[in-house]
């Protein structure tokens, strides 16, 4: 039931046997991240923030990055969305490299970054307006997703009068509706109460079952983790590197209180803690 | 929804702003009536009220400022207007420019903030020299002066823009252009209002500067005329007419600014 594996892709080393499921060596991984380096200049000093990181996400993957705060999966996160340009390494999307910001990897931060002056649904709106010029269809597909994320009542609300739950659900349906291939979640849910967080982290799981993108997500929630991953990454810190590479082969729909995922969970924190 | 008491507290709301001019008018009243300030100094408000009347409803010719309010006050909203209007197409894009982009600050930052410490009326002398006296003196003072706070707010506003907000609005797919106009912009709505106003307030007081100096008409010659002719009731006058067309701007630039732009409309 735990495994781990090294992301070089040497032999796998198994410590139990069930329901493993191998790589298929014909599938090509979508992001394919090989000797990722990234060092940030001070005044005079250098800190090396990633370094010699090297992973794969397969397409349709939900793969979480969890580490301690300060080993830069955030920094990861953004060299992947493009907001960063790595120090040195590769870092492809379908084969090519990753230099700008763009719709076929949308991030979903942790902070609020709806654009306050507009509605609910013109929030959800603002990216289509590029690719969809008529009006009514534009309206038809934000409708759509509007019900996707169950805000239909609050579709004329401005961001400052719902809740941040709510905020949250605006921010996943205006990257889903840009069809990106790669979702890039930094921490989503970290600023919402537990219960809300537990409803986001089932409707996250519900639209990826309906719509199967790739999900790359950060979190440093062990439970969190566990209840999303296909398969979990552990961060190092000192500088940053990928310490393991873990496959949940828990069945889904998972459950926070059956022995398996307390199992899973308790191993997990050891690990972290190392 | 609404209650009795929310409804009455609405309509006491509803009269605060007179509250302060009728003290000042009531006051004003009994100075005159016991006689504490003698008419030279501040005549009494019949009088002002009089003159007012006729400055504003009277025919022409009856006396010598009766019926000129609206030639007045024409002339005077040109120069405001059209020195604010240069002050906005100036101070915007410079200040969104500089606020957003080092080099353009550094390049501009000493030279605005030196100019800026210029006080309006040392202006004066070199703009008439420059462009005679009338309407183009007086729109490059407006245009002068209410540059500074425009170019200053849109500034701040541009350099406070939430990065985060660009950043995602990058990763939907907007390119540079179009951010500054549906991200950068409204982002920095309330900064930009806050200039508007701040330049449009200032602009009547520039207009007054522009004025004294021997134009014809306008609000601001009406009280020169009126100082020298010791007409103070007509200076009353004036500045009353001020304040109001003054407060009637701002109102109908901040209901403007609502109607055009969806981010002034919803600004907290």
């Amino acid at each position: 039931m735990f495994q781990e594996r090294q992301e070089d892709g040497l032999k796998p080393k198994l410590k139990a046997i069930s329901g493993y499921k191998s790589d298929d060596p014909l599938q090509e991984p979508v992001l394919t991240i090989s000797g990722l380096r990234k060092v940030f200049a001070g005044k005079g000093t250098f800190h090396t923030v990633l370094n010699d990181v090297t992973l794969r996400v397969k397409d349709g993957e939900l793969a979480c990055i969890i580490g301690r705060s300060g080993c830069g999966k955030s920094t990861l996160l953004k060299i992947l969305a493009g907001f960063l340009p790595p120090s040195s390494g590769k870092v492809l999307l379908n084969g090519k490299p990753i230099s700008a910001p763009g719709p076929d990897r949308c991030m979903v931060f942790q902070e609020d970054t709806l654009f306050p002056w507009l509605t609910v649904s013109e929030n959800i709106g603002f990216g289509l307006k590029r690719t969809v010029k008529a009006k009514r269809e534009r309206e038809a597909e934000v409708d759509r997703f509007i019900s996707l994320v169950g805000l239909d009542e609050f579709k004329n609300y401005l961001p400052h009068e719902i809740s941040g739950g709510m905020k949250q659900r605006v921010a996943l349906a205006r990257v889903l509706i840009l069809k990106p291939q790669v979702l890039l979640m930094d921490e989503p849910f970290a600023s919402l109460d537990a219960q809300t967080r537990e409803e986001m982290q089932n409707l996250l799981l519900s639209l990826w079952k309906k719509m199967s993108y790739t999900i790359v997500f950060v979190t440093h929630d062990v439970d969190e983790a566990v209840i999303l991953a296909d398969r979990i990454l552990l961060m190092g810190k000192d500088p940053g590197i990928i310490r393991d590479s873990i496959s949940v082969n828990l069945p889904r729909p998972r459950q926070r209180d059956t022995g398996d995922f307390i199992f899973f969970s308790r191993k997990l924190h050891e690990r972290l803690r190392k | 929804m609404q209650t009795g008491k929310n409804s009455l507290h609405h309509t006491a709301f509803h009269w605060l702003p007179w509250i302060i001019p009728s003290l000042l008018i009531i006051g004003w009243f009994v100075l005159s009536e016991t006689g504490r300030v003698p008419t030279y100094l501040m005549p009494h408000p019949f009088q002002v009220g009089k003159a007012g009347y006729s400055y504003v409803l009277g025919n022409p010719g009856e006396s010598p400022y009766s019926g000129r309010f609206l030639a007045d006050a024409g002339a005077s909203l040109v120069r405001v207007a059209g020195g604010f209007a240069v002050a906005v197409l100036l101070g915007i894009p410079l200040g969104i420019l500089s606020g957003r982009i080092a080099t353009v600050r550094k390049l501009m930052g000493s030279t605005i903030n030196g100019l800026r410490a210029v006080p309006g009326i040392s202006w004066l002398p070199l703009a008439m020299v420059w462009f005679g006296i009338g309407l183009k003196t007086t729109i490059f003072l407006v245009a002068l002066a209410a540059f500074f706070p425009i170019y200053l707010n849109a500034a701040t506003g541009a350099r406070q823009a939430n990065p985060l907000l660009l950043q995602a609005g990058a990763m939907m797919g907007v390119n540079r252009l179009r951010g500054t106009f549906a991200i950068l912009l409204p982002g920095a709505m309330p900064n930009i209002m806050t200039g508007l106003r701040l330049g449009l307030g200032i602009s009547w007081a520039y207009l007054v500067l522009g004025e004294l100096t021997g134009v014809p008409n306008g609000l601001g010659a009406l009280i020169m005329d009126a100082r020298m002719l010791g007409r103070i009731d007509m200076i009353v006058v004036g500045v009353i007419v001020i304040a109001t067309i003054g407060r009637l701007a701002d109102q109908l630039l901040k209901t403007s600014m609502k109607f055009c732009f969806k981010s002034a409309r919803r600004m907290a």
